[in-house]
């Protein structure tokens, strides 16, 4: 059963490494801004998705618990039960951080792409050269 | 042309398989390990501990915690970069008019309806996830975009006149905005300006009791934990993901006739 888990796990982790793989492909290779965009926050997203993932830890014959407490603790002995059954929730802190720096730059770019459509008409990098206007 | 994008492909392959090999060689460490590291532990310890209470926040979660407390200094610089990639927008824009009556009556009555029914689930999820930041997961920014979909889909199914009819304008958002970062830089301080007058130590994003200071945010509110400052920074930090958020939006879909005056300035800096 263990095994099993870790093959499961090895296989989410590398399909996500995959994922980066293939969002960097989008970026370099499609030529309409759009397009890349998306590959973008594909990107962003695997590596989020990607840092939750190292922060995940196993519990001997039960779920790991998230990393909140369910009810106000009566006394130590209790929160030691929590310290010992949940997830890390650094990696979750940073990742949060990280949405919404990728957002801010998000934004940004979507207002530049925006702006470039209204200016050419197109969103394609490879048919506007020389600053011509269409 | 062929050779290039083949030349990208298989690099982009070989980066896969060699971060691949790195990871299962364990270059990580141990993926999904029984024991998580020193540093989590404590911050799951210290996140809720009234018999630690010197290092602890007093939240029942301890994302917040980190992010609030452990980390708030970085949180506020976060969210001024936030707020600093929404004046980039309107500067991209800038020269923008709100304009009305340039038609477009929104989507069908089938859509406005049942978008009316959603409208008031959403606001009270939004507001339960920001509120309730410090006892379940979720947070102010994670309140503030729900909320802000709201917003977003009020433009579009009622289209943006309706808005714009309804008092939504851009310079009440911006100064809702800035209240938001405003209140948060008053949360922050708040300790430290009681602690000046009462004449004893007191520190910048100080939340609990902490050593050679004896100062202290609320912890509990009736009969629920407060979580001292996280509750403040939630709802100020909701306000302002809410309202800068609806912001660009609303600058990305402005219409033509409403950006002409921008296009023909970034005609005239030519």
């Amino acid at each position: 059963m263990s095994d099993y888990i870790s093959l499961m796990f090895t296989v989410v982790i590398l399909s996500l490494v995959a994922n980066i793989g293939i969002a960097l492909y989008g970026i370099f290779t499609k030529p309409s801004l759009i397009k890349k965009f998306i590959a973008l926050t594909i990107f962003s997203d695997s590596i989020n998705s990607f840092a939750i993932a190292i922060g995940f830890r196993r519990v001997a014959g039960s779920y790991p618990s998230v990393a909140v407490l369910a009810d106000v603790p009566g006394s130590p002995e209790e929160l030691q039960h929590f310290y010992a059954t949940s997830v890390d929730p650094l990696p979750q802190a940073l990742v949060l951080t990280a949405i919404v720096i990728g957002l801010a730059v998000y934004m940004f770019l979507a207002g530049l792409i925006t702006l470039y459509y209204k200016h050419y008409g197109t969103t394609r990098v490879d048919v506007v050269r020389g600053g011509s206007r269409g | 042309m062929r050779a290039r994008e083949l030349a990208i492909a298989s690099s982009v392959a070989l980066m896969v398989l060699l971060l691949a090999y790195v990871i299962e060689l364990g270059g990580l460490g141990p993926l999904a390990p029984h024991t998580i590291r020193d540093l989590a532990k404590s911050y799951l310890e210290y996140a809720y501990n009234p018999w630690n209470a010197t290092v602890s926040s007093m939240a029942l979660e301890a994302v917040t915690a980190i992010v609030w407390d452990y980390r708030g200094l970085d949180t506020y610089f976060e969210t001024s970069v936030l707020f600093v990639a929404i004046i980039g927008v309107a500067a991209l824009y800038r020269g923008y008019r709100e304009m009305r009556g340039l038609g477009g009556a929104g989507l069908s009555e089938i859509v406005k309806t049942s978008t009316r029914v959603l409208v008031p689930l959403i606001l009270v999820a939004g507001a339960s996830i920001a509120i309730h930041g410090h006892l379940t997961p979720g947070g102010g920014f994670q309140g503030g975009s729900f909320m802000a979909v709201l917003m977003v889909l009020l433009a579009v199914v009622f289209s943006l006149d309706y808005a714009f009819e309804r008092g939504l304008s851009s310079r009440k958002l911006l100064a809702i905005r800035s209240a938001g970062l405003i209140g948060i830089l008053l949360t922050s301080l708040a300790l430290l300006v009681a602690g000046a007058v009462a004449g004893v130590y007191a520190y910048v994003f100080q939340n609990m009791v902490r050593e050679s200071s004896e100062l202290s945010m609320p912890r509990w509110i009736f009969d629920r934990p407060l979580g001292g400052t996280l509750f403040f920074f939630n709802v100020f930090e909701s306000l302002a993901v809410v309202s800068g958020l609806t912001l660009t939006f609303i600058v990305l879909a402005l219409r033509r006739e409403e950006v002409d005056h921008a296009l023909a300035a970034g005609e005239w800096y030519e």
